[in-house]
This record gives structure tokens, sequence and C-alpha cells, in this order.
């Protein structure tokens, strides 16, 4: 009887439990990304970083929702002077700690990824200098002109110097470790979102910040739980089983497919990036540009297109018509779509010098994304067709990431999904491209072409669009004819989520914001309870 | 030998074993007739059939870059039936001679061999087959030694200690006073009667290579693609269910087969060759 009493109470404990856990469940939303999720926004460069930093960090401008364009956000206004351009700040943002936002805090962010040079710091490598001219004005100056200054602006998170610098950690000079220790762990932004805990292999949990500047409507979420590394298969039952709201982009489109058709919906972001097959410009047999054209003329790019389309009307991508996206300044119209052409293949690789026997070209692909497997037996497929040899590698996102830092260890073929972080040309090309940006993970081409180079640079410093257009055009041309990329598709993200999830940025064109990531932003998003 | 036979085919269980053994090897050996893709083992792509659910002439599906799982089967058993004799053609001979010498001589040969057994037995055998991937490429031969290399102990501890049992009986002890050399009594009179466990294992363990080489080939140590491989098929399946259940079931099915198949023969030859013994 005592037993059975003790099982009663049990029962009663568990329902109250499970009662009050469902009340506090309400507005909680949950999603995925692949691991590692880096909270330091000096460092921010990938899609989990991302969505991190554009909900616990603010920036000085946002894009304009549904159109190309930027609208002030930190900044009330800004005006440009020849090289130096002037932002006056609001007056009514408090960071999560309570302090006021100041010019100070502007110029301290600048000098910190100036510094650390990590992530998108080459972003601001032209920038010589920023002052505060008063509390709330403050003034870049640029060493040369600079066109989508204001745009890259997007990808300088304002930090909170005040916190920053009570918590520095050791290192060199009197910046120590410029806080990297503390942010690495911790918030301090001006966010709609704090940080309630951060594991970068796990999980980040947080939580809508009271005092944000602007209001945050009820509906948003209360808590967001960002997981990192869950298996296809677990999403998939997850979101199934309604324990999960908003799937990562990197689930394969089979499983988007049967999650839509239990009713999930699916939402998408894109227009500023694309597939990319990318080739390590100096191992042999690659480091000669006719046995590169040959492999880009031989890649099957319907298969490509084919292969990533979820339902009849969303599709992961559409074909590519050249080194730049459709859409984007310099790109080709988008009826001339990149196609199979292995007589054009042949005839490139006679005059390469290398014989395609001897060599063993290393395909690689990224664990985390189970569809670059399949990427990979197509090519092993269209290159062993040529007279390759072609092995696959399975890599971990965070082993490739390190072994791109030398040329010598990245592999032949690199498979990656780039997108301009500002959505200029910009700054998607020039950190893939340009001689001086080799050795990330977005460029394990490791070019180095002069002609190249000097169209990147035109690019930026033009300061007219039409100018601009042209250097873009020029730009794509050479690539093509240097094939240091196999331009796979052009790319839209999509992800599958519940239906208790309203994501307006990532579900209406209207309210779009043309940056990858940004659509992520939480507190434009509605959770039902 | 022909009662052995007899009775393996005269009790259901067993014969189940032969009939399921002989499938598995039958579709290995014949494969480049019976499979109706053969071309499909190898780098090849079809991407107008890719991720189809078993229907003709794909009676197990297409995996999802077009190719006929049924013809992969057949050929990754190549590959696991391959991998089961070499690893205990070399692991078998190692062991058994080991064992031999260990249990039969005395003093520091035995002490030394005994205790490298241990040091191997006390590593879980998976984790030592893993690390010895991870510093070597990851290939079909380095597949097979570092299985090879977790193997052989077990036979190096059955022979000993069936070697320690048999040196005290009277034949033995005969051979001795008759001044017979330590290898014709290690070779002609110990090894013949430890050879009933020893044949009983391996039919046991041949289908424990299977699984192990399966389990390496799953967590993407083993044979690379676009080997078929019934480990790795299962792995890259597996983040397609519950919907692309094929991709994983049919493979999985396979494994299954074959180490069942394996078990209940190895069951049977037990209790004969146990029972004679």
């Amino acid at each position: 009887m005592q037993r059975h009493k003790k099982l009663v109470l049990g029962g009663v404990a568990a329902a109250v439990m499970a009662v009050t856990h469902a009340v506090s469940a309400g507005g909680v939303l949950r999603l995925d990304e692949v691991a590692v999720g880096e909270l330091d926004p000096g460092k921010a460069s990938d899609y989990a970083d991302s969505i991190l930093m554009f909900n616990v960090y603010d920036t000085l401008v946002l894009p304009e929702q549904g159109g190309p364009g930027l609208v002030p956000h930190l900044a009330k206004s800004w005006e440009a002077d020849g090289n130096s351009y002037t932002f006056t700040l609001r007056d009514d943002v408090q960071f999560q700690s309570g302090n006021p936002l100041t010019a100070d805090d502007v110029v301290f962010s600048l000098e910190r990824m100036q510094n650390l040079g990590q992530g998108l710091s080459y972003l601001f490598a032209g920038v010589e200098s920023a002052e505060a001219v008063d509390g709330s004005t403050v003034r870049f100056n640029l060493s040369t002109p600079y066109a989508p200054f204001v745009a890259s602006l997007l990808r300088l998170p304002i930090v909170d110097k005040a916190l920053v610098m009570a918590n520095l950690g050791e290192g060199e000079g009197e910046m120590g470790d410029w806080g990297q220790a503390f942010l690495s762990q911790n918030a301090a932004g001006t966010g709609a979102y704090t940080v309630s805990s951060h594991n970068p292999q796990e999980e980040t949990v947080m939580a809508k910040h009271d005092g944000y500047f602007l209001d945050i409507a009820d509906a948003a979420p209360d808590t967001v739980r960002l997981r990192y590394g869950l298996e296809p298969a677990t999403v998939r039952t997850l979101i199934a089983q309604g324990e999960h709201d908003i799937s990562s982009q990197w689930l394969p489109p089979e499983v988007l497919k049967a999650l839509a058709g239990d009713g999930a919906q699916l939402l998408t972001e894109g227009g500023t990036g694309a597939f990319y097959v990318k080739m390590n410009t100096t191992k042999p047999p690659l480091d000669d540009a006719n046995c590169r054209l040959a492999l880009s003329h031989a890649f099957d790019y319907d298969a490509a297109v084919k292969m990533i389309a979820v339902t009849d009307d969303i599709s992961q991508g559409s074909a590519a018509s050249g080194a730049v996206p459709v859409g984007m300044l310099g790109a080709n119209s988008a009826d001339n779509i990149l196609k199979q052409d292995m007589d054009a293949a042949k005839a490139a690789l006679e005059q390469c010098q290398y014989n395609p026997a001897d060599h063993e070209l290393e395909l690689s692909w990224i664990a985390e994304v189970p569809i670059e497997e399949r990427f990979a037996l197509l090519m092993q497929a269209n290159f062993t067709a040529l007279g390759f040899n072609a092995s696959i590698k399975k890599l971990p996102w965070a082993l490739f990431a390190e072994q791109v830092s030398k040329p010598e260890n990245t592999p032949h073929i690199s498979q990656l999904f780039v997108n301009a972080v500002t959505g200029d040309p910009d700054t998607l090309l020039y950190g893939m491209y340009h001689s001086g940006s080799a050795g990330t993970w977005q460029s394990p081409e490791y070019l180095n072409d002069g002609e190249v180079d000097s169209l990147l640079d035109q690019g930026r410093t033009a300061a007219d669009p039409a100018a601009r257009a042209s250097a873009y055009s020029a730009l794509n041309e050479r690539l093509m004819a240097i094939a240091p990329t196999i331009y796979g598709y052009d790319r839209q993200s999509v992800f599958a989520a519940s239906t208790r999830v309203k994501a307006p940025a990532l579900s209406d064109p209207a309210q779009a914001f043309g940056l990858d990531g940004m659509g992520f932003s939480f507190r434009l998003m509605e959770v039902a309870e | 030998m022909k009662r052995i036979i007899a009775i393996l085919l005269l009790n259901p269980m067993s014969l189940l074993g032969v009939v399921l053994v002989s499938a598995v090897i039958c579709g290995a050996v014949f494969a480049d007739w019976i499979a109706p893709f053969p071309e499909h083992r190898g780098a090849v792509v079809d991407f107008s059939n890719f991720n189809q659910p078993p229907n003709w002439p794909y009676i197990m599906g297409t995996d999802l870059v077009g190719r006929d799982i049924f013809s992969r089967i057949l050929y990754a058993y190549r590959i696991s039936l391959l991998l089961g004799v070499v690893v205990l053609v070399i692991a078998v001979p190692i062991g058994v001679i080991s064992g031999l010498a260990a249990g039969y001589l005395k003093g520091w040969p035995s002490f030394v061999i005994m205790r490298i057994t241990d040091v191997f037995l006390s590593i879980p055998p998976l984790v030592l087959a893993m690390s010895m991937m991870g510093l070597l490429e990851p290939t079909l031969i380095n597949g097979m030694l570092a299985v090879t290399a977790m193997w052989w102990p077990w036979y190096t501890r059955l022979v000993y200690n069936v070697t320690r049992a048999e040196k005290q009986e009277g034949y033995v002890l005969a051979a001795e006073t008759l001044g017979a050399s330590t290898p014709h009594i290690l070779f002609r009179e110990i090894l013949p009667n430890c050879l009933p466990p020893i044949l009983t294992k391996m039919t046991l363990d041949f289908g424990f290579v299977i699984l192990i080489a399966s389990s390496l080939s799953f967590l993407g140590l083993g044979v690379q693609p676009p080997t078929p491989d019934l480990g790795s098929m299962v792995a890259d399946g597996a983040k397609y269910l519950p919907d692309s259940w094929w991709l994983t079931v049919f493979p999985g099915l396979a494994i299954l087969v074959a180490v069942f198949g394996f078990n209940l023969i190895g069951d049977a030859l037990r209790d004969i060759l146990g029972a004679e013994s």
C-alpha cells in the first residue's frame, strides 16, 4: 500500500511538471545548424555564426527588406565625403549589459575586428581609421575607395567596449586577447536576443532581450534553442513529432520533400550565392588551367540541378550561367546556362600538359552535407570518363576548415556553398579569388592570377555602378576562361519548418533581406503557443 | 566427414545455415551473371532512376545516385567474404602456432606470448581496429590488417588452453618418452586434437569478421567509394530513414543473412565436434 501511495504521488508530481512544462514551452523556437557555433562576432563567417551574430549583435545598417539597398539601424543616418563616411548613431540604444551605445563602441568594434584578422575582417582591410567625432558620431576613413563600404558594415557587429575591456584575457600588448576568451562564451551586444548558455558543439540557448531598442512582437520566440550537428534522420523525426521547428538548410532534398509531404512548410532564402566545386590550383594536374577546363566541361550540370529539386516548385537551386550568380552585378543572363560538353572537355584535356591517368584526383565532400556525397559520385563518374582516377574523401567541416589553411593539405576538389556576405559581388568574389585571401574555407583554389586580382580591385574601387558592372563582367569571363572552380548551380537555401512558426523574411519575397542568414532574425519570427 | 555433413543437413537450423551461406557464396562468386546491373559496382551514376523504391528491374530499389542496390549487395558480399577469408587465413596460423608454443613450452616463451595476447585482448577490438585505421589510410588492405590484428589473440588463447590440457595426456607423454622432436609433438600429436574447436571457432568467426568489417565501414573506415560495401551502404542510407528505407534495410538484411548463416553452421559444428571429442 505504501508503495502504491508513492507511485500515485510520483504520478501527480509528474503530471504537475508536465503541465507547468507545457505552459513555459510556449514561445520556444528550436532549430539546428552545423557545428561549430562561433559566438565571437569578430570571427563569424559561416551560416551558424551569422545566425548568432545577427541576433545577439546589431550593425549600423540593415538590408532593405524586399529589395536592394540599405536602411539605417544602429545608425540614424550617414553621409559619404570622398573616402570618409560619417555615421550618426541612435541615442536610445542600450547594450544587453545596460551600457549605452556610443561612438567609442563602434571604433572599438572595428579595431577589434581588424586586430583579430579573422572571420570576415578582410572586408575592413581598406579602412584606415575610425574616430569618434562625438558621443554619437563616428567617422570611418578609407585608405582607398571601396564602393561597397556601407554594405560591408552589415558585417561589423557592434561590441560593448566597456564590458569587453573589463573581461580582457591574457595576451600580448595592452589589449590582451581582445576579449576573445570572454566573447567566445558570452554576449556583449545590443541584439534582440541574449545568450543564456552556449556550447559551440551542442547548443546555444538565447532569450529575448527586454530592453531592445526596437519593438519586438509578443509572438516572437521568448527562448531560442539552436542545436548543432543533428543527423538528418533525427531532424526528420523530431519535426514530424513536433519536437523541432526549423531544420538547417543542409538536409538532403529527399528529406525536405518527405517533411513537406508530412505537412511541414518549406522556407527559402537565396539569390546571393552558389554551389562551387573548387579546384586546388597549386596541385598537379589542376595547376594547368586546361585540365581544370576539361573537368568543368565534363561536369554534368543537368544532373546536379535535377538532384536538388525538392518539389515541383521549390528547388535548392537553379542552373548557373557563369562565375557570378544570376541577378548579381556582372552576371550573365539566366538563359546562358552551363552544360556538360564532353567534346570540349576532351579538346581541353589534349592541351593539358598532364596525362590524366598519372594522377589521382581527391574529391572531398563535407560530412555534414550529405548531398555532397552524391556530387562526389557524380564527379567520379564524369571525371573517370575523361580518364582521370578519382577517389572520394569524406571530411567533417571542422577538419576541412583546418586542412585548407595549407595548399598541400587542401584536397584537389572541395565542394562549398558560398554566399555574398553582404549581398555585393565584392564580398562573394574577393574572398574566393583574390590572391591575398587564399587559404580560407572560401578559397581552397589558392588562385593567384594577376588579371583576376586587378579586376577584383577595379570592382571594389570604381565609384560608378556601370564601371563596376563592366569590371565584374570581365572578371566573370576571365574566371570562366581559367576555370578555378566548377560553377555547379546558383543556390537557394531551403528549410523545413513546422507550421507553428511564421517567418515572413523566409517566406514572403517582399520581406526577404537579400542577405544570407539575416532571415533568421528571431525578433521577426512568430511562434504559436 | 560424411557424417558431419549428413548431420548438418538433417538438423533444420543448421540446414538453414547451410542454405544461407551457400546463397551468399553463390551470389558473391557468380555476381557477374546474377547481378542485373554489374556495372553499378563502379563509378556509375544514373540520375534518371535515383532513389527508386523496390520495383522491376530494381528488386531492392536504387540508391541516391541511381545504382541498383541488389547488384551492389552481391558485389559487397565479394568484399566481405574476401575479407573474412584473408583475415582468418592470416590470423589463424599466427594464433595457432603461438598458442601451441605457449601451451607446450614452459618458462619465459610462454609468459611473453601470453602477455602479448593479453595486451591485445585488453583493448576493445573495435577501438583497436579504429585506431589502426585512423593511423593508416582507410583501404581494403589496411582494413584487413586492422581486423587481423584484433583477431589472432583469440586463437592463441584457445589453442593455448587446449594444448595445456593435451600435453598431460598419455599419447604426448609417450611421444616424448620415445624421443620425438618438439615440432613433431606440436604439429603431429597435439595440433590434430585442437582442430575441432579451431574449426568451430573459424566458422563462427567468419560471420563476426563480416560484422566487424561492416562496423568499420559504417564508421567510414573501410572500403572507399564507389566500391560497394554493406556497412557503408547502411551508413549512407541511415540519413534518409524512414522514407527511403530500402537504402538501409536491404544491406542491413544482407549483413544479417551472412552473419546468421555462419553462426548457425558454427553452432551445429560445435555440437557435433564437441560431442565427438
